[in-house]
């Protein structure tokens, strides 16, 4: 059973006076595929950072499972926790895939063998399989992109959080990456600005309007109501048209 | 958008590609100090000698002539003012002078030139016959500051990202620029310059935030065994060993 998520009264702020999370309370169930959605700015990349403790809250409190993230539970919170940054060209700092891939579990001291097992493992999900061995920049973004969550998945993290996962990705690789996200067992945040591929594979949205969270519930109950999506800067007009256009 | 990396051959088969990069790191190190520490005059034999041997390995390398001499003639320019002015430098200015006479300063000039040249071709063939990550392995593998690995590592990743950037910004000012950059060229080069600073610096607190969520301490961790064969420590001991020869016997 992967961990939950509970976050409470999280507040946060990158300089003095302008606030960026304001009293954010959020549970997230074990193996629960959960969206959040909101404007430019409006603070979800501030609060994913927060689950693996690369932030910290001025007030409040983030819990994984049953651990709280804490200066002291660093090491733990990060093996449960894979961060998917938006850009893989940020995740792939190492010169071969295969350095990638390692690096987490290496740094979290699991011997030789085991991590070799783990690329492996981890390249084969995501069909790329022999890629050990390539230059990452040589890849195509697609395949970087792919490659960047392999970095996680080799961790085995219990809860996955992922920040725009499918932006610039064609339709086509967008449905290939929800068909992977769809398939793994483990608790997923995901913050996105597409929020059709959000409505279709997420259990839960939660709308973030200014660093509050204004609304949380079943997708496509949220995304129906017109004023509330418009109010929270989302209006969705433009996607009504063309799909009875379609 | 196409890059030149400096290990582009590096996946080419010869006996100096298949040593082990910590030995090829030592030998041409050795080399190096070997070659660069001969007297500026009445060693032009010796030196004309480690030409042969440097040149020798090259060819058993299999690298396009065409290549190396373009990576050298980067350099070139440095290594030719540095052989016309040392020889000016130590030109007799009083009778106590270190080499007097015309003959010697030429020697002297000859010699800086083809040191400096020997040791650029020995880099060059030490970062073109080896993959670029497995130089830094072996450099961390040889205790080399962490410091120095994780920056270069960092720098080898990024530096053709920047490249991109500054291309792409390139572009979107020329796409606004009808005909030729009249006025304040310098000032719309410098935006651009700063441009892309902000957005590496950016993007760093990102890359580190990405480190530090997959555990980063300090030290970039190794995942591939390297592993000492006997023609790994033959080879490069023939190579020193012809050299050391050179230098005492001749």
């Amino acid at each position: 059973m992967p961990a939950g998520i509970k976050i409470e009264d999280l507040s946060f702020s990158y300089s003095p006076g302008r606030r960026v999370l304001k009293s954010v309370s959020l549970e997230i169930s074990p193996g629960e595929m959960f969206g959040i959605i909101g404007p430019s700015g409006s603070g979800k990349s501030t609060l994913l950072l927060h689950l693996n403790g690369v932030l910290s809250g001025e007030t409040g409190s983030v819990t994984i499972g049953n651990i709280p993230v804490t200066r002291k539970n660093l090491p733990e919170v990060r093996k449960l926790v894979g961060l998917v940054f938006q850009n893989p060209d940020d995740q792939l700092f190492n010169p071969t895939v295969e350095e990638d891939v390692a690096f987490g579990p290496l740094n979290f001291g699991l011997p030789a063998p085991e991590v070799r097992i783990r690329v492996s493992e981890a390249l084969a999900m995501m069909n790329l399989s022999g890629f050990e061995n390539q230059i990452s920049h040589h890849l195509s973004f697609g395949e970087r992109k792919r490659v960047a969550l392999a970095t996680v998945l080799s961790m085995k993290p219990e809860v996955l959080a992922f920040d725009e996962p499918f932006s610039n990705l064609d339709p086509s690789m967008v449905m290939q990456l929800m068909e992977i996200m769809a398939s793994m067992g483990s608790t997923q945040v995901i913050v996105s600005q597409s929020v059709l591929p959000l409505i279709t594979i997420c259990n839960r949205l939660a709308i973030l309007k200014d660093g509050e969270i204004v609304a949380v519930g079943e997708p496509r109950s949220l995304v129906k109501d017109r004023e509330l999506m418009k109010a929270s800067g989302l209006d969705l007009s433009l996607y009504r048209t063309i799909c009875r256009d379609l | 958008m196409r890059h030149t990396f400096i290990d582009r051959y590096s996946h080419l088969d010869s006996p100096v590609h298949r040593l082990d990069p910590r030995m090829k790191i030592i030998a041409s190190l050795a080399a190096i100090i070997i070659i660069t520490t001969e007297p500026f005059t009445g060693r032009l034999v010796n030196l004309f000698l480690y030409c042969a041997v440097t040149l020798a390995v090259t060819v058993l390398c299999r690298i396009p002539a065409a290549y190396l001499l373009k990576r050298m003639l980067i350099v070139s320019p440095f290594i030719l003012m540095a052989a016309l002015f040392y020889p000016v430098s130590v030109m007799p200015a009083n009778e106590g002078s270190i080499i007097s006479g015309w003959r010697p300063l030429a020697e002297a000039g000859l010699s800086v030139f083809l040191k400096a040249s020997l040791a650029v071709l020995i880099l060059i063939l030490l970062s073109t016959t080896e993959k670029f990550h497995r130089l830094l392995m072996a450099l961390r593998r040889l205790k080399v500051p962490s410091i120095i690995t994780t920056i270069s590592a960092l720098l080898y990743r990024y530096i053709f990202l920047l490249a991109d950037e500054m291309l792409r910004t390139a572009r979107a000012r020329e796409s606004r620029t009808p005909g030729v950059l009249r006025r304040g060229r310098l000032k719309v080069y410098g935006n651009q310059v700063a441009v892309i600073f902000l957005r590496s610096w950016e993007r760093s607190q990102v890359i580190y935030n990405s480190m530090l969520s997959r555990g980063f301490s300090g030290e970039f961790p190794d995942v591939q065994e390297m592993k000492l064969r006997r023609a790994d420590i033959v080879i490069p001991l023939i190579f020193i060993a012809l050299l050391l020869l050179i230098k005492t016997v001749v």
